[in-house]
């Protein structure tokens, strides 16, 4: 080989360098530094070159740190419920409107609204509605003459509470999804289904879903990985409590930097979730690729039809 | 060029300046404290907070005065904290006076991030001889200002001063008059009364709580919990640091707080204190204990449906007086540019001129002459009961060490499982203890047993 075409191999390379090593910087400086942080001792009072390096302690210590666990758990709860309820109702939704009625755009738009506003302004605007006297849900109760429900300062009431909320704000983001996902099947396939004389119920389990299923996987995984990280509406809502029913982590890790003033844990703590969600997400790219194949050859059968 | 053209320009003008100040001074011409440092400009961070909202209408007059400008930035409590914490880690801070929340006194005194204030009251050109130290209220200054002494954050032999306190608070209990007279009810001056009140209010005043207090998980079940502790004999560690938090009078005050709340206004066991003030002025809790800080706000007939019906009181006695010590103070920074200027204005500010001016704007008096001061009893009632409580006022009634923040988080989250989960006290007050003495051992207060 010459030099000529060596070098015009290397050239796209040399050419994208610069953007390469500018992302590979921003990305993982960061990244690095928390890593390097749970492996210190560090008050905000301290330069960081000041803290004590004190090896794993930090990431074993959390095991024995009953706190943590009980928030890990609730992390755990509140993202299985939530993300389950939202992919059900999303879903669900998107399937009934997914037909050409009058106003739908408009219908379309107020769906989204609830994602549109700031999470900060959600957890406020459902803690007033939660309010034990003067909140719509305990007034309305009231009004039937039912006992009102304690919303917030009960354990399990807050617990579901908080995935209200949740479910409130972010359904509509599977929904518009799905409803993405539904509009672009191939017309072909459902068609071709209808000559064979299949049920509604049959042309959603065996070509609706099968075809939508790799979006509807990626919505679940940033779905998921959003709830994980879910900090603003609960922190407005309920602080975490009463108790830690509502502590999910990402407040405990606010808490633990914040309140406790130990960057360390707090960033081992992070450095957990982070394992935790880059496992998640590598089991659903994988399922995703088996998922994505049996779409193609039913695509594809679909267009041989 | 232009950058160091204007480099030297600005160091000429330094320089003129300096040279001009010490030929004044070595003149002799320089008569008042202030000339020295007229046109500096003393940068300060101090909270979002009606005592520091009256210190801003007071800044003015301390300018006029003394010819020094001060800039201030007034940040949320919590941002405050953030941002402080930052800041002192600097080499050269942006600030020269800082006001701190008093758990911040042990990590900032703890990093070596304060000045002590002994070099600032020992040179004569800048302390003023008639400051009067003796009048500044005792347990404030313990509390907020010393360190070093007993137990690392209390005054003692080895003790010095760090800060002033300033926008300090203790508690009082708020009630309505109307309500008491109504049903012939005493005012609780014991626990017992206190409790026997707080249940009987909603018995005989239908959809009314008997008293409003913080309960949310955290630090303000927390902060509750310890409001009891103190006056019923209490504390959180022995002088050996062992957890005694646990003990026979810890379940007192839980079990106290479970009963306040149980007879408490609907929802209160979410209440934080903008809750349970909100609750008590818009007149659906007969009682009040807290802070303060609220009474002007009670009192401010656009804001509360109560003004004017509310009476105080003094912090019940349990087996001991003990009203709660908390609030800011004011101290500077080491890392600060204009320290001694920064001294003058916290001087100012906390002389007896300067806290009246402040109090007379609604801000919270650091000093006992201001309490019995009569203009100020005139326009603010409630002053000389407040006054009253502060000789109560103890400043020991939760620990101010470095590992606080974590043991006061549990305590509180506990707590709210005591009132919301039905949690047995005893048993949750031994797991508290249990836990606080680990964090205790690692945190090396355990070292020299």
């Amino acid at each position: 080989m010459t030099t000529a075409s060596k070098l015009n191999r290397l050239t796209p390379y040399m050419f994208l360098a610069p953007a390469v090593l500018l992302l590979a910087v921003a990305l993982l400086y960061p990244i690095g530094y928390m890593v390097y942080a749970s492996f210190l001792d560090w008050r905000p009072s301290q330069y960081i070159s000041e803290a004590e390096f004190v090896g794993f302690r930090n990431y074993v210590n959390l095991w024995n740190d009953e706190a943590f666990l009980e928030s890990f758990g609730v992390t755990l709860k509140f993202a299985a419920v939530v993300v389950t309820l939202e992919m059900l109702l999303g879903v669900g939704l998107a399937l009934l409107l997914d037909r050409n009625l009058r106003g739908l755009a408009a219908l379309r738009t107020i769906f989204i609204l609830p994602m549109m506003i700031a999470p900060i302004v959600v957890g406020l605007m459902w803690r007033y509605m939660y309010h034990p006297t003067v909140g719509i849900f305990n007034r309305t109760l009231k009004s039937w003459g039912l006992e009102p429900i304690p919303w917030l300062s009960d354990g399990t009431w807050s617990f579901i509470a908080v995935v209200i909320a949740d479910v409130w704000q972010w359904t509509p983001f599977i929904f518009i999804l799905s409803l993405a996902a539904l509009q672009s099947l191939p017309q072909s396939a459902l068609e071709a289904a209808e000559l064979d004389g299949a049920t509604g119920w049959q042309k959603i389990w065996h070509i609706k879903l099968p075809l939508m299923m790799p979006v509807l996987i990626v919505a679940l995984l940033l779905r998921l990985i959003d709830a994980f990280k879910v900090l603003e509406v609960v922190l407005v809502m309920t602080n975490g409590g009463p108790g830690l029913s509502t502590e999910i982590l990402s407040l405990r890790i606010f808490r633990t930097a914040q309140e406790f003033q130990e960057l360390g844990v707090a960033a081992a703590m992070s450095n957990y979730l982070l394992i935790l969600l880059m496992l998640l997400t590598t089991i659903m790219f994988v399922y995703n690729k088996a998922v994505e194949n049996r779409a193609a050859r039913l695509r594809a059968a679909a267009e041989e039809a | 060029m232009l950058k160091s053209l204007n480099a030297t320009f600005v160091a000429t003008t330094m320089f003129v300046a300096t040279a001009t100040t010490t030929i004044a001074l070595a003149d002799g011409h320089a008569k008042g404290p202030y000339d020295a440092y007229k046109g500096q400009t003393v940068t300060a961070i101090f909270p979002a907070h009606p005592h520091y909202n009256a210190v801003m209408k007071v800044l003015p007059e301390f300018t006029k005065e003394t010819g020094i400008k001060v800039e201030v930035d007034q940040l949320q409590y919590l941002k405050l904290r953030e941002k402080s914490t930052l800041e002192l880690t600097k080499r050269q801070g942006d600030y020269d006076l800082m006001s701190y929340v008093v758990f911040s006194k042990a990590d900032y005194v703890f990093a070596d991030q304060l000045e002590n204030l002994a070099r600032f009251f020992m040179n004569p050109k800048l302390s003023d001889p008639k400051y009067d130290a003796d009048d500044l209220i005792d347990g404030y200054v313990q509390n907020i200002g010393v360190a070093g002494g007993k137990k690392g954050y209390l005054p003692g032999p080895t003790g010095s001063l760090f800060g002033i306190p300033f926008g300090s608070e203790t508690s009082v209990l708020a009630y309505r008059k109307d309500i008491f007279e109504k049903h012939g009810i005493e005012v609780p001056k014991t626990y017992d009364a206190l409790l026997k009140v707080a249940c009987q209010i909603p018995e005989v005043e239908k959809g009314m709580g008997g008293m409003a207090s913080r309960a949310a998980s955290g630090h303000q079940a927390s902060h509750a919990f310890l409001l009891h502790l103190a006056p019923l004999g209490g504390r959180v560690f022995d002088d050996e640091w062992n957890p005694i938090i646990n003990n026979e009078a810890g379940v007192k005050a839980a079990n106290a707080l479970k009963t306040i709340v149980d007879c408490g206004p609907e929802g209160a066991t979410t209440f934080g204190p903008a809750e349970a003030a909100a609750s008590f002025s818009q007149g659906t809790s007969a009682m009040f204990m807290d802070s303060i800080a609220f009474a002007a706000g009670f009192e401010d007939p656009s804001k509360s449906k109560v003004a004017g019906k509310v009476g105080y009181a003094l912090h019940p006695e349990g087996v001991r007086r003990g009203s709660q010590t908390g609030g800011f103070g004011v101290g500077i920074p080491r890392n600060a540019k204009n320290k001694e200027a920064a001294f003058l204005l916290m001087q100012w500010l906390t002389s007896k001129k300067g806290d009246l001016m402040v109090a007379m704007q609604g801000g919270n008096p650091s000093r006992f002459s201001t309490y019995e001061n009569a203009e100020l009893n005139a326009k603010y009632p409630y002053s000389a009961t407040f006054g009253e409580a502060l000789k109560f006022a103890d400043p020991d009634w939760r620990p101010i060490i470095p590992t606080w923040g974590k043991i006061n988080a549990d305590i509180g989250t506990t707590m709210s499982k005591v009132l919301t989960e039905g949690l047995d006290p005893q048993e949750a007050l031994d797991g508290v203890a249990e836990r606080a003495k680990k964090i205790m051992d690692e945190a090396g207060y355990y070292t020299w047993k």
